[in-house]
């Protein structure tokens, strides 16, 4: 790496990392922790939270990229985080199409214009 | 109409402009996510179908590319990509292949026909003795900043490589949206506070020609 910027995480199915890692972001530190998790049938929720935490309190992570579908699984905890750094990015994955209405982002925008808003 | 109003209506229109530019970069996001998947099920129809998952990552992984975060000011920053070129990347592939090649330079001669022709092979192959630099420089290390292409093989379908690419401009395109996100984020709770602040006016107002 040129300078040494930030980290892109991906938590997702093994296409969605495979294609990831293909593009140059994946990365094993000193201590043999990756900067990505692939999702399989048998992956736990909480060992999937527990990565997202993970990767939210890491320094070196710029952007953190998840399957919609996951990011469902552990929604709880992506609309606690509020900071711009690292942001999340809700991705489609092969078999769940990406769909607004569940990004977390856009409801939070979408939230402006609540009758709450206007009142 | 006021100031304060006229500028809250700027705010808002520029707020829509961030929310169409983001619909706008989601959808080529997501199309090029799915050529890339495309391209990925194409290899893995020509390579076999274990032959691209995730048992043949590198067990050393470098990241090839980083996203670097300025700070724009009203809490807005700025995510980009440090992707190597395109140009790079061939001279690079050109540099792979000349690797794989025989590590012994020149031809050998087996056959000594006249022995005259000794004397002159003594002084190539002089000549041809490498320096200990030289050795250590040819022998063959595992480098960590390897192509994550070669994990898969060493002459991999063109799909694989287009997948690759189609990534490649996913992730440029993800530290895009991101920066949007952030901005989007920040524009709201601008705006929500102009509101705020344009409802007590308007409720003071209302107190005072009311007295």
């Amino acid at each position: 790496m040129a300078g040494r910027g930030k980290l892109i995480a991906v938590i997702g199915d093994e296409d969605t990392c495979t294609g990831f890692l293909l593009g140059g972001i994946g990365e094993l530190n000193k201590n043999r922790k990756p900067n990505f998790l692939v999702v399989e049938k048998d992956t736990s929720v909480t060992e999937i939270e527990e990565t997202f935490k993970s990767f939210l309190a890491r320094n070196d992570i710029g952007i953190i990229l998840i399957n919609q579908f996951i990011a469902e699984m552990i929604r709880h905890a992506i609309d606690a985080h509020m900071q711009s750094i690292p942001a999340v990015l809700e991705i489609p994955s092969k078999e769940h199409p990406y769909d607004a209405s569940k990004d977390s982002i856009l409801r939070r925008a979408k939230g402006m214009f609540s009758a709450d808003d206007f009142r | 109409m006021d100031e304060s109003a006229q500028s809250l209506d700027e705010n808002l229109l520029a707020f829509m402009d961030q929310l169409e530019l983001l619909e706008e970069k989601r959808i080529r996001l997501n199309s090029l996510i799915e050529q890339g998947w495309f391209f990925i099920s194409k290899a893995r129809y020509s390579m076999g179908n274990k032959q691209v998952s995730a048992l043949q990552y590198a067990s050393e992984i470098k990241p090839l590319v980083g996203v670097h975060v300025r700070a724009l000011g009203h809490d807005n920053v700025k995510f980009c990509t440090d992707l190597p070129k395109q140009k790079n990347e061939c001279h690079n592939c050109n540099a792979l292949v000349e690797d794989i090649g025989p590590k012994e330079e020149g031809v050998r001669r087996r056959i000594k026909s006249k022995q005259t022709s000794i004397e002159k092979e003594t002084v190539e192959e002089l000549s041809n003795i490498k320096s200990p630099e030289d050795l250590s420089t040819s022998k063959s290390e595992p480098n960590p900043q390897q192509n994550p292409l070669q994990w898969f093989g060493i002459l991999v379908p063109q799909s694989l490589k287009q997948a690759q690419l189609s990534f490649k401009q996913v992730i440029e395109l993800s530290a895009e949206i991101a920066t949007l996100q952030v901005q989007i984020l920040n524009s709201k709770q601008e705006l929500k506070r102009r509101f705020q602040e344009k409802e007590e006016k308007r409720i003071k107002k209302e107190e005072t020609t009311g007295c």
